[in-house]
């Protein structure tokens, strides 16, 4: 018994690909760009695995806990100037349909701007911890606290370089096959980087305050 | 400073000083001069032969598929052979320093190598063999096969292809750096925690293990990420997924496994560094930390890893069972849903590495029960091998023995793995010689699957056959060499010898250890027959010209392209109509029709930006392992500013004209119509691996 | 020549596949550790090792028969077998594939829940079902420092570095924890592997009806003095272990948290002291853990690690005689 019969002439065959197709170089890049943000939902998803280990009681040996030093309202103005700043990326995303290139660029200053306010903030928040002799090496569960938090940060600071890359490419460039996959995939990343926010916010800053 | 260090420190040299090179040491001095000799012969070579800017344009820029994938053989073959030596040097202190009344030597106790020396060793042996040799090697094929095998012109991201393998790159540079500055861990390929901290492990060891490894990983996702998108994307008209090659679905499996399992590992690295340079407490035994939080992530990577790692090597030997066998695969998609069962499973199963850690007996079962259900997918997989076999026409030929040899090492492994995944038993033998036994047997099924593939394939990358006798030569005394020393080692196994032993304290062990040593040697032998072949199929390479076919009963498209494979791989994309096309083709008598016309077709620029970019990477873990701080910066910061340079120029790539096409076709043809004619005639131009540069010559002097 | 060459090849590999056997003869002396158990817990282990080799070896070994007859039957050329260059799917063939590996873990997942209970190292029911009402068991706690093994008594108030003494016919219960970094306890023959971590506590226990003595080893890699950090486990009759306690107790030496701190400081053990501790801290194992989960450890000097060469030299001169 054949393991599946021949379904196909090969008298009639076509052999070769005669009708030329090019391949999509957006969804190319798009597809890609989604299966490294897969690879660094893992690495969230292993920090958050390692603070929920690193966040008992005996995991902060006594010294602070976050219920001791964590303003909900203060981390609250950071989401809020992060999802202002999806937003703005969204009106920009929306101007670019309308090859709208100024439209484009305001939105993206905007998104800037905010993300900026959501890193001031948090510096400040850190420099804050610091002043009260609240650092990395003060007990394990404050080890989690800091590197999950601040390995986000890091991403948005990466984000804020790579906006400012792209608003200038839109500038010089204008909208090609190159600067639009770029932006597509920006957007993928800042919304990303957004999400992956909520779960901080709550698994870490609220959770951490309640408890 | 942000911990406190023993021993000093500088802003301009971090912790780097004299006292750090070892010329006194009485091995490593003696290699390092031989060392530095040997690379200024090489050096003086390329620069007599004028051969620098061939080897710029044609190889240290290319973003051809091809070229990247042979580059990454030759640095796991060559990183193979480093910790290759490694084992000879593991097996001679074991062999010497048995008892309390051996000898020892160069200030050691027993045998020739301190602890830490002999630690070093053997750290260094499975990192660079899991994850610089077989590692490499693996990515290499795959890099190599699969755009072929799918029918595209190359990956989906080629310039990504290059920096991931000048990564790679960097990472093996960075583990053979610290052969001579400073030194490299010794507390094993895993480390562990809390001995990694840097009270217990004061040196830069296990800074150069972090970011060795953090590179490998690096380096590895992006080479996932580049084959996932290619065969998701860029399948050839007329390939389903149910026309998938086997090797392409072992590829796409192991792949989805490294995408999702390495950011672990780089998570669990980047805690151990916050621990070493940040004085955080991720792992520390005081302080709230939780050093078994450490294995579990490592595990967590390490078990799916170890399954990256063979998926391929079983694609591998999926391909030349059927080519040998002279028909196709037994149950393919049984075969397919293995691999993805496979894939699964080795999610779910990573605490078995620990079940001494004295996790509750109902976490233990579950973990051993799902450790075993990764025997059936496997299991299933050598009865289908065998049944691919079974009224076939086997060619024993060297590629095929080493296929052959494979599977066998397959049941010895898997047997040996089913017992140690049943926690009565593995209470007895964990942290034992049989582990080792039991992962060498299964990383040789990895060995041997590859060295198989370095036959199959050879004629198609590099147009010529390797020769047969020293192949064979080699496959029998490699063998004989599995055998000596691992037979031996599962019966200390069974004594009761644990491993990392720098001396062993039971005298009886002592003639196993003799066997073992004398394996190691015949080892040797095959390393040697291993040179032999290369010189003799190198010289004699005229002789075993090959067409597009090579073996004649190959099933694949890529024996549909031209051997060497031109570097547009096929200059009109083929249209695949069957599972197995060229044996359908070829059984249909139409497997010599050529298309009717060539059309334009576009290719990405060759780019020095890849290389530059493994270099900073280099300078950086380099930088981060001493701690100079300022280095670190600028490595970093010239990294990011290329990377937006980078991304300002673009690539615009070329055109190839259909009539140029169809010159360099015509001339290809009549190159394998010469080949068909006499193996004897003048030898035929062509070199290695279809030249792209040697195009656009020919292009700009026409 | 290369005929020559090929027999040659052929007759080397006859030999080298019957060089293990000749090894297994020859050498019929050594101990199998694993083979000769000496105590309850490593029976058991023993027995599941033997079921699980019969079974995966039943089927391990008919498939490796099954592909030899395959090689032998359809090789090229030699027309034993028919050739049948389409067949590649048979769903009875797929059926047996997939049924004799999922029977056989079937089996086997049953004798692995079942043994895991068995020698579960907190509560071993192959020992605490069978203990005799009478039977006192012997608590031993174990400090595991870099690179010595404190065996602590804590029922007679005394203490033995790298030597471990304990009577037959009787439950033995181990804590076990570390001062430093992480090794693993085991005992070949009476019992398997158990990992000791600083800052916390593991247990073990061990049952044994042979009087001798017996390897005990640090398993796990635990730096540069691990393999020297072994011991003797000696079993002995109950009359033998109350005069050896005796003993130890009229020994001069006392074992409080002061001196187990100097104790525990990094020392390679070469030649395996052996020191008696008449008087030891109560609560020692405890005040030992909390000390280590407070943040104390025992910071290795580089001299140690780095560059051994030094301290192996100094070693020499004190050890060798
Ligand atoms: C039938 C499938 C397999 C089973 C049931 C199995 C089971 C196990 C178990 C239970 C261990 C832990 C041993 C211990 O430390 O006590 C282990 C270790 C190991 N296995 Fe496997 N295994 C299988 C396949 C593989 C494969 C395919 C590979 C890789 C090529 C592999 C590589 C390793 C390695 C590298 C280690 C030990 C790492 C170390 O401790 O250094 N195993 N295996
Ligand atoms: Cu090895
Ligand atoms: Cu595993």
């Amino acid at each position: 018994m054949s393991a599946h019969a021949s379904t196909v002439d090969p008298k009639k065959a076509e052999l070769w690909d005669t009708h030329h197709h090019s391949h999509d170089v957006i969804s190319t890049r798009t597809l890609g760009y989604f299966l490294y943000l897969l690879s660094d939902g893992m690495l969230f998803a292993t920090l958050f695995a390692a603070y929920g280990v690193l966040s008992y009681q005996h995991s902060y040996f006594g010294g602070p806990t976050p219920a001791e030093f964590v303003k909900p309202w203060y981390t609250f103005a950071q989401t809020i100037a992060l999802f202002l700043s999806v937003l703005a990326y969204g009106f920009g995303m929306n101007a670019l349909k309308h090859k709208n290139k100024s439209g484009l660029i305001n939105g993206m200053l905007a998104a800037f701007v905010l993300g900026v306010v959501f890193l001031v903030l948090d510096i400040h928040d850190m420099s804050h911890l610091y002043s009260m002799g609240i650092t990395i090496a003060s007990s394990g569960g404050m080890s989690a606290f800091m590197v999950l938090t601040q390995v986000h940060a890091t991403h948005i600071f990466f984000g804020l370089i790579w906006i400012l890359v792209m608003i200038a490419q839109v500038m010089t460039k204008g909208f090609t096959e190159e600067t639009v996959g770029r932006l597509l995939t920006l957007r993928m990343f800042w919304h990303l980087q957004a999400v992956i926010w909520v779960f901080v916010y709550i698994f870490v800053y609220l959770w951490g305050y309640i408890s | 400073m942000l911990v406190d260090l023993p021993g000093g420190w500088s802003p301009l040299l971090g912790r780097l000083a004299w006292s750090q090179i070892p010329y006194a040491n009485p091995i490593l001095a003696p290699l390092f001069v031989a060392v530095v000799i040997g690379a200024i012969i090489l050096l003086g070579l390329i620069t007599y032969y004028g051969k620098w800017t061939y080897l710029w344009k044609e190889w240290l820029t290319t973003v051809d598929h091809k070229k990247l994938g042979v580059m990454y053989i030759i640095i796991g073959l060559v990183m193979l052979f480093r910790g290759f030596i490694d084992g000879l040097m593991i097996r001679t202190q074991q062999v010497w320093a048995v008892g309390p009344h051996s000898t020892g030597v160069f200030g050691s106790l027993h045998g020739y190598l301190t602890p830490f020396h002999f630690g070093q060793v053997y750290s260094a042996h499975g990192l660079i063999m899991i994850l610089l040799a077989a590692t490499p090697l693996l990515v290499g094929f795959m890099n190599i096969i699969v755009p072929i095998q799918v029918g595209a012109r190359d990956m989906a991201y080629p310039y990504l292809n290059a920096l991931g393998l000048w990564i790679t790159a960097a990472a093996a540079a960075l583990i053979m750096i610290s052969l001579f500055v400073g030194d490299f861990a010794h507390n094993g390929w895993f480390e562990y925690a809390p001995i990694f901290e840097l009270q217990y492990s004061p040196g830069v060891g296990v800074d150069y293990w972090i970011w060795t490894l953090q590179l490998v990983a690096l380096g590895t996702t992006l080479g996932g990420i580049n084959i996932l998108a290619t065969v998701i994307k860029m399948r050839a008209p007329g390939m389903t997924w149910g026309k998938l090659p086997i090797f392409v679905w072992a590829s796409l499996s192991a792949n989805v496994i490294a995408l999702t399992s390495f950011p672990a590992l780089q998570v669990a690295l980047a805690l151990v560094a916050a621990d070493r340079y940040l004085g955080a407490h991720f792992f520390t035994a005081g302080m709230g930390g939780n050093l078994m939080l450490y294995t579990n992530l490592f595990w967590i990577w390490g078990h799916p890893e170890v399954y990256f790692v063979i998926l391929p090597a079983f694609g591998m030997m999926s391909e030349i069972f059927p080519t040998f066998s002279e028909k196709p695969l037994f149950g393919y998609i049984t075969m397919v849903l293995a691999s993805m069962a496979i894939a699964g499973v080795s999610w779910l199963v990573w605490l078995h590495h620990f079940f001494t850690m004295g996790a509750g007996p109902y976490v233990n079962t579950a973990f051993s029960v799902a450790t075993m259900l990764v025997g059936i997918p496997t299991g299933v997989k050598v009865f289908n091998w065998a049944f691919t076999m079974y009224r076939g026409r086997l060619t024993f030929n060297a590629a095929m023995l080493w296929a052959i040899g494979a599977l066998f090492l397959l049941l010895i492994g898997g047997m040996t793995g089913m017992m140690l995944a049943i926690p009565a038993i593995n209470y007895m033998v964990h942290n034992s010689v049989f582990v080792v036994a039991h992962f060498h047997s299964m990383l040789l099924v990895i060995v041997y699957a590859i060295f198989g593939s370095v036959l199959y394939w050879f004629p198609k990358v590099f147009g010529f056959k390797l020769d047969e006798f020293w192949a064979k030569t080699m496959f029998w005394l490699f063998s004989a060499g599995t055998a000596l020393v691992f037979v031996p080692m599962y019966m200390l196994g069974f004594m009761g010898m644990t491993r990392r032993l720098e001396y062993v304290f039971n005298t009886s062990w002592q003639s196993y250890l003799d066997v073992m040593e004398l394996g190691i040697v015949v080892y040797t032998l095959s390393v040697l027959a291993f040179f032999i072949l290369l010189y003799v199929s190198i010289r004699d390479h005229a002789k075993n010209r090959v067409g597009a076919d090579a073996w004649g009963t190959s099933r694949s498209l890529e024996w549909m392209t031209h051997s060497p494979v031109p570097f547009y791989n096929f200059a009109v994309l083929p249209h695949v109509n069957e599972r197995d096309e060229l044996a359908w083709r070829r059984q249909h008598g139409i497997d010599q029709v050529r298309p009717a016309h060539y059309d334009d077709i576009h290719m990405p620029n060759n780019t020095g930006v890849a290389i530059i970019m493994g270099g900073l990477t280099f300078v950086l873990g380099f930088a981060l392992t001493w701690r100079i701080w300022w280095l670190c910066i600028v490595s970093l910061l010239a990294i990011i500013l290329l990377m937006i340079i980078r991304s300002f120029k673009g690539d615009p790539g070329y055109i190839i004209t259909g009539a140029e096409l169809q010159r360099m076709e015509e001339e290809a043809y009549r190159r394998e119509a010469q080949i068909a004619d006499s193996h004897h005639s003048h030898p035929v131009s062509g070199g290695v691996v279809g030249n792209a540069m040697a195009y656009q010559r020919n292009d700009s002097s026409k | 020549m290369e005929i020559k060459w090929r027999n040659w090849l052929k007759n080397g590999w006859r030999a080298v596949a019957l060089a293990p056997v000749l090894l297994l003869s020859g050498c019929a002396g050594n101990t199998y550790w694993i083979f000769d158990p000496k105590g309850i817990m490593a029976k058991t282990n023993l027995f599941y090792m033997i079921v699980d080799v019969v079974i995966m070896g039943a089927i391990v070994g008919l498939t490796a028969l099954l592909v030899v007859w395959f090689m032998w039957r359809y090789k090229k050329g030699k027309n034993r077998g028919k050739y049948d260059p389409h067949w590649s799917h048979s769903n009875t063939i797929e059926v047996f594939v997939w049924g004799i590996p999922i029977i056989a873990v079937g089996f086997l997942s049953y004798f692995a829940v079942k043994g895991t209970f068995e020698i579960n190292p907190y509560n071993p029911t192959v020992i605490t079902h069978h203990m005799k009402p009478n039977g006192d068991p012997v608590e031993v706690d174990v400090i595991a420092t870099d690179w010595q093994w404190l065996f602590v008594y804590p029922q007679y108030h005394m203490a033995v570095a790298n030597e471990l003494v304990l009577p037959v016919h009787t439950p033995v219960f181990f804590r076990l924890t570390s001062s430093a970094v992480t090794t693993t306890f085991f005992i070949p023959q009476l019992v398997g592997m158990i990992d000791v971590m600083p800052g916390m506590r593991t247990k073990n226990a061990l049952m044994s009806d042979h009087v001798g003595e017996y390897q005990g080893i640090a398993s796990d890699f635990a730096g540069a003095g691990t393999s020297w950090m072994t011991f003797k486990t000696k079993m002995v009759s109950a009359g033998d272990f109350s005069q050896w306690v005796q003993q130890v107790q009229k020994a001069p030496g006392s074992m409080t948290y002061a001196s187990f701190n100097r104790f525990a400081q990094p020392y390679i053990d070469v030649h395996h002291h052996v020191v008696y501790f008449s008087a030891v801290e109560p609560g020692l194992f405890d005040h030992v853990m909390a000390e280590v989960m407070r943040g104390k450890t025992w910071p290795l000097p580089p001299m140690m690690t780095e560059n051994m060469v030094e301290y192996m030299q100094k070693q020499a001169a004190e050890h060798r005689d």
